[in-house]
C-alpha cells in the first residue's frame, strides 16, 4: 500500500528532506537553500534523498508535503511585480495610515514598513456597506470599468480589494470582482471579505494586499513544483504546509498564498504536537534555539496553540508593531531575538548585557574565526566547555577557543569579572531573556507555563534547555531524534486541515441562530471541499466549531470550542458557562451580571491522524564513555561524562552533570538533572 | 550581590511588569486601554520608589507612578500594611493629573512583611461629572474624587467605597470590572515577585533596588556630564479653540559638574479657565520622557534615572496648575512639553530631536441615542496628526508624538455606534519640507446616521499655530476643526443635529534640516 512519503522544507538557510518509509525508516538530507531559484534547490532535495534510499520517485505513493519560505521572501525582498489595491472611495490610506500607533515611545527614530502596495496603485470606489451589512451605496461601476482600464494598461496582474464593513457583506466586494474579471480576464483578484473576513479595517487591508502582493509569485512557484514532480514521476499531488498548522493541496494554497507565510515553523511545531501525542504530554513546549533568533511554542492537548493575528517583515529590530499585520490563523509562535550569535557588551549601568545586537553567521561568533570581535553566546558556551572545539559540526569546523577566551577576557576586564565569570553570567542571562520573554507571551495569553516540559532542538536549543527549563519551574526536557530536519519531519506528520472565521457580532442574550447556522454551514461546506481536494475521504473529516467570545463591551477575545452537539441544542446557557470557565482560567476573574457576546464564528476541519507514524529508534551500539572534559555549570564545575547520542542505548539511564554529542548540536545536562532514552529514540531530561 | 546577578534580577523586574501590562490590556474594557495601550504598570519598593515599569504606552502614565509612590507611603507607611491590601486614587496631583487614571497599589508581602508594591494606572471609561473635555470650570465639576485610600483591607473589599464609585459613573460595570482587573494584576504581579525572591534567596528588595536606582542615576549624570554646559532655550506655541494662544518656554540649564540639568517653565502661559491645565508632577513626567528619549534611551526608567531632571515652573502655570484649576483635557498641553525641550536640546544634541510634531492628540467622544432609542456613549477615540521629522529620517505621518496610542479602528466605532465615517485620508504636503520632512496630517470626516440630536466633545490643537521646522526646514500646515463647513472656536460640548457634518484636519509635522 502506501509505503513511501516524502517531505521538503525549504528555509532561510536550510533545505531539509526527509523521506520515510512506513515500517519507520528514514533517510533525511540537507543542503543550502538557493534563493534565486527555490525550485532548483526543492528538486536537488528530493533526488538526493531519493538517492541515499534507491528509491525511485514513482516509488513515493503516499503524501508529499512542503513547507516554504517563498511567501516571506517576497514580502522581505519587495520584488514582486506591482499590485494593486482597491478601496472605498476617501480611505485610500489605509495602508499608509495603519493604526497610528508607534510601538516603541521612548524610540525617538522609530520606523513603520512602507506599505506593500503603493499609494499611486490604490484606488477608491465609490460604494459604501454600513456596519450592520446594509448597503448605504451601490458600487459604481464606471469609477471600477475606469480603474480595470488603469490597471490593464499599467500592466498589474494582481489586486485586492478591501472594502470598508465588507466582513459583514461581501456584496460590494464580490460585484467588484466580477466587473475587474470583466474588463481584466486572467488577473488574479483577492477580497478581503473571502481572505480575513474580520472586524477591523486596517489589518484586513494589509492581509489581502499581502495576500494580492504574493500571488503573482507563489502561484507558478506552486505550478513549476507540481508540474516537475509529474515529470519526476512522482504520482502524488504535492500538500502544502500552511501557517495554522495543516496542509491543504497546492492549488488551494496558489489562491491564499497568505496562509502559507510561517510554513516552516509551523511544520517544526506540529513535530512537536506529534511527539506530545506520541510522549502522553497534555503539555510541551517547543523550543528551537538558532543563530540568530529563538522560537517557541506551546502545545496543548497534543495541538500547537493559534493565534487569529501576527506579524511579518518587522523591520525595525524585531519589535513588536514594527512589521505588516496578518489576520490569519497562525500558530502561536514566540519569536525572541535570542540566540548563539546574539553579542554581549557592557551597557551604560556598567553591567553586562546580552543582545539585541547579533553577529548571525556572518562574522559570527569570535570562535568561528571569520572575523569577528564580540563574544557570542556561542563563544561564552565554548568557554565553559560546554562545547568541544574539535567536535563542532561533526568536526567539520574548528572552533577558536582562544579567541573566545581573549574576547570575554576582555569584556570581564571592564566589568570586573574574570573570563568564565562572564561567559557564566551571558549563559545565565540568555537564558532569562528567553524565559523571560516565554512567561510574558504566555501571561498574555492566558496560558500557564508553569512546569511544562520543553521539547528542545535547534543548533543552541539542547545546549540551553535545561537552564531555561529551571527558569520556567520545569523539570523536564525532551531531544528528539532528528532535530536538524524537525520541520520537515513534521509536515510529514500532519494531518490536513484548514481554519475559517466569519466575524458575526452577535449577544449570547440575542441570539439569531439562523445567522449563526448559515455561517457554520458555508464554512462546513468550504472546508470539507478543500479537504477532500486535498485527497481525504469526506467521512474521514472531523469539523470543530468555535467561537471567538468576550464581555460585551471588551475588544479583546478568547475562542472557545464547542462541542458538536452543543451547537445542535442551540445551548447559550452552556456556551456562556463555557467562556467564563476559559475567562477565569486565563485570568482568574469573573464578571457577573454582564453579557456575553460572540465576535465570530470559527470552524476548523481536520483530516484523519496518519497511521504508522512510527520512528525507528536510533541504532543501538555499544555505550561508549568518549571522554571527561572540565564543564562550568550555573552553581558550579566539574569533570563530566561525555558521550556521543547515536551511542547510547534504548532505556539507558544517567545522571547529569553530563554532555551528549550529536553532529548540529550539544545536550546540555545540569547538575541536578537525569537521563534516560526513551523507544522513540527521545532522550528525556528529568530534575530532581 | 555580584553584578551579574544584579542584572538577572534587574531584567525578571522588567519582565514581570511588562507580562502584568499585557495580561491587564487584555482584560480590561476600557477602549483606550485595549486599543490604545493608555495604561502603565510599575514595580516599586518598599519605600514608594519606582523601580521598574512596562513599557508601554503613556508616558504620563508611566512617571507619574513616582509620585503616586509617595503619595501612599505617606498615606500608609508600610508598617500599617495588611496582606490582602489594596490602595486607590485618581488625585490628580498626587498621581496622573486627570480623574480618569485611578492608580491602584498592591503591597508585595514576604515572610510578614512589605517589601515593594505593584502599581498600575489606566484610563478608566467614565468617572462621572463633566466626561473627557475641556470645558469644566473647575476640578469638581470633571467627576469623581477619590483620595488615597484602601480599596480592599485584608482582603475584603471596601464595599462602601465601591457603592460610591459604582453611583459615580455613567458605565459602572467597565469601571468596576477594571478596577478589578488592576487588583488581579496587583496580586499576581506580587505573586510573581515573591517566587523570583525564594529562586534567589532574597528576603527583601532593598539591597536590590538601592543598586538599581544609584546605578541607573550615576549613569544618567554620567551622559549628561558630557554635555556642554550652558542655558539654552526653546519655545512652543500653539492654540486650543476657545483658549487665548497657549506658550511654553523652556530654560535648559546643563550643569555638566553635578550631572543636571534643569527645565524652567517659569516664561510659560499662565493656568487656563479650560480644563487643559496640567499638575506639575505630569510635567515632570513628560520632562524626564523627553529627557530620556533624547539623551539617556538605553538607561532604563525608574526613581534614579529621573532624578537628574528637575523641573522649575511656578504655581499657579499652565504647568503648575492649583486646586481648583480644572485639568481633565490636561493632556493637550502635557503632550506639548517635549517640544520646547527638545528645540533647546537641538543646540545640544540635534541629532537626537524632533522637529515639532502636531502634539496633542485630537480625542473625540460622542453621545446620545441610536434609532431604537439606546442611550450610546463612545470612550475617547483619537486621531493623530504628524510626526516631526528626524535629523536623518522623515517623521511618522498620522502618527502621535510623544505619546504612543493607537487610533480605534472606524469598523470597530461603526459597530458600535450610529457614527458613519465618510473619509479618512492623509493630506500629502502638510508635513514641512526639508531636507527631511515632516509627517503628514490626515482629514477625518464623519456623521451620525440618526434622526436625534447628539452631543460631541473634541479637543483638537493647532488650528491656527503650525508646528515649527528645525535648522531652517519649513514648518508642518496647522490643522482644521468645522462643523457643517464652519470653523470651531468653542472648546465645550455641542449639541449637534442629525444632520450635522463633522471635518478634522489633524496638523503636519515641522521639517528636519535645508531641503536641497
Amino acid at each position: 500500500m502506501a509505503d513511501y512519503s516524502i517531505a521538503v522544507d525549504i528555509g532561510g538557510t536550510f533545505t531539509d528532506v526527509v523521506l520515510r518509509h512506513s515500517d519507520g525508516r528514514f533517510w533525511v538530507d540537507k543542503t543550502l537553500t538557493t534563493p534565486h531559484d527555490l525550485t532548483e534547490g526543492f528538486f536537488g532535495a528530493i533526488s538526493a534523498v531519493l538517492g541515499k534510499a534507491n528509491v525511485s520517485a514513482e516509488m513515493v505513493d503516499d503524501v508529499a508535503v512542503h513547507a516554504t519560505t517563498v511567501v516571506t521572501n517576497a514580502v522581505i525582498e519587495r520584488r514582486a511585480p506591482k499590485a494593486a489595491l482597491l478601496v472605498t472611495a476617501g480611505f485610500r490610506d489605509v495602508l499608509a495610515i495603519r493604526d497610528e500607533c508607534r510601538s516603541d515611545i521612548f524610540d525617538n527614530q522609530l520606523e513603520v514598513p512602507e506599505p506593500l502596495i503603493s499609494i499611486d496603485l490604490t484606488y477608491g470606489i465609490v460604494e459604501r456597506t454600513r456596519a450592520d451589512g446594509t448597503i448605504a451605496a451601490q458600487v459604481d461601476r464606471q469609477s471600477v470599468e475606469a480603474v480595470a482600464k488603469e490597471l490593464a494598461a499599467n500592466g498589474v496582474e494582481s489586486v485586492a480589494v478591501c472594502l470598508l464593513n465588507s466582513y459583514k457583506n461581501p456584496a460590494n466586494e464580490r460585484l467588484v470582482r466580477q466587473i475587474l474579471q470583466e474588463k481584466c480576464p486572467g488577473i488574479l483578484i483577492s477580497l478581503s471579505s473571502d481572505i480575513a473576513p474580520q472586524m477591523r479595517e486596517y489589518p484586513r487591508a494589509s492581509t489581502t494586499a499581502l495576500n494580492a502582493y504574493t500571488a503573482p509569485i507563489v502561484k507558478p512557484y506552486l505550478e513549476a513544483l507540481q508540474h516537475g514532480l509529474r515529470r519526476v514521476g512522482f504520482k502524488q499531488d504535492l500538500l502544502i504546509m500552511i501557517s495554522s498548522g495543516g496542509v491543504i493541496s497546492s492549488d488551494v494554497a496558489a489562491t491564499s498564498p497568505v496562509r502559507m507565510i510561517e510554513s516552516g515553523p509551523a511544520a517544526g511545531a506540529l513535530a512537536a504536537a506529534y511527539y506530545a501525542k506520541r510522549l502522553g504530554l497534555d503539555a510541551l513546549l517547543s523550543f528551537d534555539m538558532g543563530g540568530t533568533t529563538a522560537k517557541a511554542c506551546f502545545i496543548q492537548n497534543g495541538t500547537p496553540l493559534v493565534t487569529g493575528t501576527f506579524e511579518v517583515d518587522r523591520i525595525y529590530r524585531f519589535q513588536q508593531g514594527s512589521g505588516l499585520p496578518v489576520t490569519m490563523p497562525c500558530i502561536d509562535l514566540i519569536e525572541i531575538g535570542a540566540g548563539g550569535g546574539s553579542i554581549a557588551s557592557m551597557d551604560k549601568l556598567k553591567l553586562l548585557a546580552v543582545g539585541p545586537q547579533s553577529a548571525g553567521s556572518n562574522p559570527g561568533p569570535v570562535c568561528y574565526g571569520r572575523g569577528g570581535t564580540m563574544p557570542t553566546v556561542t563563544d561564552a558556551d565554548l568557554a565553559l566547555g560546554m562545547l568541544d572545539p574539535e567536535r563542532f559540526l561533526g568536526g567539520e569546523m574548528a572552533l577558536d577557543e582562544d579567541g573566545a577566551q581573549h574576547a570575554l577576557a576582555r569584556l570581564g576586564q571592564d566589568l570586573g569579572l574574570d573570563q568564565h565569570q562572564v561567559a557564566l553570567g551571558i549563559y545565565k542571562l540568555v537564558g532569562e531573556s528567553m524565559a523571560a520573554a516565554i512567561r510574558a507571551h504566555a501571561t498574555e495569553k492566558g496560558v500557564d507555563w508553569r512546569g511544562v516540559p520543553l521539547l528542545a532542538f535547534g543548533g543552541a536549543g539542547p545546549v540551553h534547555a535545561c537552564y531555561v527549563a529551571e527558569l520556567l519551574e520545569s523539570s523536564t526536557v525532551i531531544y528528539p531524534p532528528m532535530a536538524s530536519v524537525l520541520s520537515a519531519f513534521g509536515a510529514l506528520v500532519t494531518p490536513v486541515r484548514l481554519d475559517l472565521v466569519r466575524s458575526e457580532l452577535t449577544s449570547l442574550a440575542e441570539m439569531n441562530w439562523s445567522i449563526a447556522s448559515a455561517h457554520i454551514e458555508a464554512m462546513s461546506q468550504e472546508a470539507t471541499r478543500a479537504l477532500v481536494k486535498a485527497g481525504c475521504a469526506a467521512g474521514e473529516l472531523v469539523i470543530s466549531v468555535l467561537a471567538d467570545m468576550r464581555y460585551r463591551g471588551q475588544h479583546n477575545e478568547l475562542t472557545v470550542p464547542f462541542p458538536s452537539d452543543l451547537i445542535v441544542r442551540r445551548d447559550v446557557v452552556e456556551m456562556k458557562h463555557l467562556f467564563e470557565q476559559i475567562y477565569h482560567r486565563n485570568y482568574g476573574v469573573k464578571l457577573d451580571d454582564l453579557d456575553v457576546e460572540i465576535v465570530a464564528w470559527r470552524v476548523t476541519a481536520n483530516g484523519p491522524e496518519h497511521q504508522g507514524s512510527r520512528v525507528e529508534p536510533a541504532k543501538v551500539a555499544t555505550t561508549v564513555r568518549n571522554q571527561t572534559r572540565l564543564v562550568r555549570f550555573p552553581g558550579g564545575q566539574s569533570e563530566v561524562p561525555v558521550y556521543s547520542r547515536s551511542a547510547l542505548k534504548r532505556h539507558e539511564k544517567l545522571n547529569g552533570p553530563l554532555v551528549i554529542e550529536e553532529r548540529e548540536t550539544t545536550i546540555i545536562i545540569l547538575p541536578g538533572w537525569n537521563v534516560e532514552v526513551d523507544d522513540n529514540g527521545c532522550i528525556h531530561a528529568i530534575r530532581g | 550581590m555580584d553584578s551579574v546577578l544584579i542584572r538577572v534580577l534587574w531584567n525578571n523586574l522588567v519582565s514581570i511588569a511588562n507580562e502584568q501590562a499585557r495580561a491587564l490590556r487584555r482584560t480590561t474594557f476600557s477602549p483606550v486601554v485595549r486599543e490604545a495601550g493608555d495604561l502603565a504598570v510599575a514595580v516599586l519598593d518598599r519605600r514608594g520608589r519606582l523601580i521598574a515599569n512596562a513599557v508601554t504606552g503613556a508616558p504620563g502614565h508611566i512617571n507619574t507612578m513616582r509620585t503616586a509612590g509617595v503619595a501612599f507611603t505617606e498615606a500608609f507607611p508600610a508598617d500599617t500594611l495588611r496582606p490582602g491590601d489594596h490602595l486607590i486614587t485618581n488625585d490628580p496631583w498626587l498621581a496622573s493629573s486627570h480623574f480618569f487614571d485611578i492608580t491602584i497599589f498592591s503591597p508585595i508581602f514576604y515572610q510578614g512583611n512589605v517589601v515593594g508594591f505593584i502599581g498600575s494606572c489606566i484610563h478608566h471609561t467614565d468617572v462621572g461629572g463633566y466626561g473627557m473635555g475641556a470645558g469644566a470650570r473647575d476640578i469638581h465639576e470633571e467627576g469623581l474624587w477619590i483620595p488615597p485610600l484602601k480599596l480592599y483591607d485584608g482582603d475584603v473589599p471596601d464595599k462602601a467605597l465601591h457603592a460610591i464609585i459604582k453611583r459615580n459613573t455613567r458605565e459602572p460595570e467597565h469601571v468596576i470590572g477594571d478596577i478589578a482587573a488592576q487588583v488581579s494584576c496587583g496580586r499576581i504581579g506580587s505573586e510573581r515577585i515573591v517566587s523570583l525572591m525564594e529562586r534567589y534567596g532574597l528576603s527583601d528588595l532593598q539591597r536590590l533596588s538601592d543598586v538599581i536606582i544609584a546605578r541607573s542615576e550615576e549613569a544618567t549624570r554620567e551622559r549628561i556630564r558630557q554635555l556642554p554646559a550652558g542655558t539654552y532655550h526653546g519655545e512652543t506655541r500653539f492654540d486650543i479653540p476657545g483658549s487665548d494662544e497657549i506658550i511654553l518656554r523652556a530654560a535648559v540649564t546643563i550643569d555638566n559638574v553635578k550631572g543636571e540639568i534643569i527645565s524652567d517653565f517659569t516664561e510659560s502661559s499662565d493656568a487656563s479657565p479650560l480644563g487643559i491645565n496640567v499638575c506639575l508632577n505630569y510635567t515632570i513626567a513628560y520632562n524626564a520622557f523627553t529627557m530620556h528619549c533624547c539623551l539617556t534611551p538605553e538607561i532604563p526608567n525608574n526613581n534614579g534615572s529621573m532624578e537628574p531632571f528637575k523641573v522649575i515652573a511656578p504655581e499657579g502655570s499652565i504647568l503648575n496648575a492649583r486646586y481648583p484649576s480644572p485639568v481633565s483635557a490636561r493632556h493637550v498641553v502635557g503632550m506639548h512639553v517635549p517640544m520646547p525641550l527638545m528645540k533647546a536640546l537641538y543646540q545640544v544634541t540635534p541629532e537626537t530631536v524632533l522637529a515639532e510634531s502636531a502634539g496633542g492628540l485630537w480625542s473625540v467622544q460622542i453621545f446620545g441615542r441610536d434609532q431604537s432609542e439606546r442611550p450610546f456613549a463612545s470612550s475617547m477615540f483619537n486621531f493623530s496628526g504628524g510626526m516631526g521629522a528626524r535629523a536623518n529620517k522623515n517623521g511618522l505621518s498620522a502618527t502621535c508624538y510623544p505619546a504612543g496610542i493607537s487610533a480605534v479602528p472606524m469598523e470597530v466605532l461603526e459597530a458600535e455606534m450610529p457614527i458613519v465615517f465618510d473619509r479618512k485620508e492623509l493630506i500629502r504636503g502638510t508635513g514641512g519640507d526639508g531636507q527631511y520632512r515632516g509627517g503628514d496630517g490626515q482629514v477625518v470626516e464623519f456623521h451620525l446616521e440618526t434622526d436625534k440630536s447628539w452631543m460631541l466633545n473634541a479637543i483638537v490643537s493647532r488650528t491656527a499655530h503650525h508646528s515649527d521646522g528645525l535648522g531652517g526646514a519649513e514648518a508642518g500646515a496647522p490643522g482644521k476643526f468645522e462643523i457643517n463647513g464652519k470653523t470651531v472656536t468653542d472648546p465645550r460640548k455641542f449639541v449637534m443635529a442629525p444632520e450635522d457634518r463633522v471635518l478634522l484636519v489633524t496638523p503636519g509635522g515641522g521639517g528636519f534640516g535645508q531641503s536641497k
